[in-house]
């Protein structure tokens, strides 16, 4: 168990530390994750799977403004590991994720928001000295000290966890393990609700029940309905382009067509 | 892409393709609530610094204590922040008497909430989920392309934004962002983004929220077995899926439930059916 939890820590420091080093790219989702997960762990295609539902249970987990419910790295790493390892089923370990990312959310908010604090004076000094090589050394500093700490975590838990998890998933009764399965198969449902919310507005609404529809009775898959989609936009942007500019010329009828005119090249010069 | 750094000194030049290349890792660093990214600004920023104030150290340091204060926006966005910080240091460093450093700050303070609005929702809520969305319908069938192809999606689209956010900052200052709301292209943008979001919201929906009930009602006198779940299908494909997240989304929406509840009401409504046989 001591290799998992090594493999663990490893997994989590990729995934989250890289995620940050190249600019949020994204290498935090659990699609990503899993696959890493899973490759250490000697098992791709149960990693992938497991990413696959987790990236859509996630999927309105959101990191805006710095404030997030659920860490999915940490909750990734650590139900992918013992769906692999422990014989967990896929639903039960989706189900474990969730426990799992609030635990690790709460590390992660109290290690930037409160621990690092520390970090702040020794800023505040080496730039008053205007030292560069020692903002180089806090810029990369800090980076690894956050992300082992964070890594620990799924050390600790896979470490720690692997033995309650074992007996839970050889004693569970066969209802509740069917049960948690339901839930996993429901709970993305949250994910892409929070992300309505970032979405929604009542005059689109419909879009909404057209994309279910072309994916749940004409099995469309996602880049087909993201290609419909897009020609519905520039339908749509070319038609309301056309009506602001009716709605501009109206208001400038009483002006002269030329500066009219000089106006819109100068536009286009800007823009390309 | 040529246009926008023709007019540059080749050393001027140099220093901003190593900022453009340093704000990749802008937000790694942590150095707490009170300065969040204050750190990786300042490290983006010192290739300029350093040759902007190259004869001038009280200057420098004064710059550089000057982009410790607090500052967090959308990446890539925010490169657009950085290289209208860094032309107005250009203008600090060539004519101190006259520019008012402490507008730097002010602009920086006053670009972060607004930018980090498009951004958060464009990066987020929609190059994100439409790129997720044609992973996660990949990876469902175990291929690690679904991974990949995500991972290129995104951040092929989130360089090019990045690499014309940071130049363009850097040659035509705040003029920019006034001119896009004012040809009408922003409210255009935003409303054709939430459109193909909400239709990938359905469609994942469709394939991602699954239910499947086992039961079943034997007739009296017959000897068939009716499977509720087909009639549920007849009745409307994805009814239960479809119900339970428009339910999830009136809570969080409509009563401003907290996302923690609602996935725990969803757990145990899920270990309740499964405790009832129902799935």
């Amino acid at each position: 168990m001591l290799t998992h939890a090594l493999l663990a820590f490893v997994a989590v420091f990729i995934c989250f530390g890289g995620n940050y080093l190249t600019g949020q790219s994204m290498l935090e989702r659990p699609l990503v994750v899993g696959l890493v997960t899973g490759l250490l762990m000697g098992d791709m295609r149960q990693g992938i799977l497991m990413g696959a539902s987790l990236e859509a249970i996630f999927l309105g987990n959101v990191n805006i403004g710095g404030v997030i419910s659920a860490e999915p790295v940490t909750a990734t790493v650590i139900s992918t590991t013992f769906a692999i390892t422990a014989g967990v089923s896929k639903g039960a370990a989706l189900t474990l994720a969730i426990p799992i990312g609030m635990l690790a959310a709460f590390v992660v908010m109290f290690l930037k928001n409160v621990f690092f604090n520390i970090f702040a004076p020794v800023l505040d000094r080496i730039a008053a000295e205007g030292n560069e090589r020692k903002i180089n050394a806090l810029q990369w500093g800090t980076w690894v000290f956050y992300y082992c700490i964070i890594s620990a975590v799924s050390f600790i838990g896979v470490l720690a966890g692997s033995g309650p998890v074992n007996a839970f998933v050889t004693h569970i009764p066969k209802v509740v393990m069917n049960g948690l399965n339901a839930a996993g198969g429901l709970l993305p449902a949250v994910g892409f609700a929070m992300l309505m919310k970032l979405l929604w507005n009542n005059k689109l609404a419909v879009f909404y029940l057209l994309g279910f529809v072309l994916t749940a009775y004409m099995k469309l898959p996602a880049v087909a309905v993201a290609a419909i989609g897009i020609v519905i936009c520039v339908v749509v942007a070319q038609s309301d382009m056309r009506y602001n500019k009716l709605a501009s010329e109206g208001v400038k009828s009483n002006q002269s067509s030329n500066a009219h005119e000089s106006k819109e090249e100068e536009e286009e010069d800007f823009f390309s | 892409m040529r246009k926008l750094t023709k007019d540059l000194q080749p050393a001027e030049r140099k220093a901003m393709r190593r900022v453009f290349w340093r704000s990749y890792a802008m937000n790694a660093s942590r150095t707490g609530a009170t300065q969040y990214h204050g750190l990786g600004f300042l490290w983006t920023l010192m290739p300029m610094i350093d040759l902007l104030y190259k004869d001038k150290p009280e200057e420098r340091t004064k710059a550089i204590v000057r982009h410790t204060t607090w500052f967090n926006a959308t990446l890539h966005l925010n490169d657009f922040i950085v290289g209208l910080v860094a032309s107005m240091e250009k203008k600090n460093a060539e004519d101190p008497e006259n520019f008012d450093a402490s507008s730097i700050t002010a602009i920086k303070a006053s670009l972060m909430g607004p930018l980090s609005g498009i951004g958060d929702s464009f990066f987020w809520g929609i190059l994100r989920v439409v790129a997720a969305g044609i992973g996660i319908s990949l990876a469902s069938a175990g291929s690690p392309l679904g991974a990949i192809v995500f991972w290129l999606l995104y951040n092929i689209p989130a360089y090019i934004i990045q690499y014309y956010s940071l130049y363009g900052g850097y040659s035509v200052g705040t003029t920019f962002i006034e001119r896009l709301y004012e040809s009408g292209g922003m409210k255009i943008l935003t409303k054709v983004s939430s459109l193909l979001g909400l239709m990938m919201m359905g469609s994942m929906t469709a394939s991602n929220v699954k239910f499947k009930t086992i039961l079943a009602v034997t007739v009296k006198g017959s000897s068939q077995v009716m499977k509720i779940q087909t009639y549920l299908d007849q009745l409307f494909l994805g009814l239960v899926p479809l119900c339970v997240t428009l339910g999830a989304f009136y809570l969080i929406h409509n009563k401003h439930v907290n996302v923690n509840w609602v996935m725990l009401d969803i757990m145990i409504l899920g270990i309740v059916l499964g405790l009832c046989g129902i799935c």
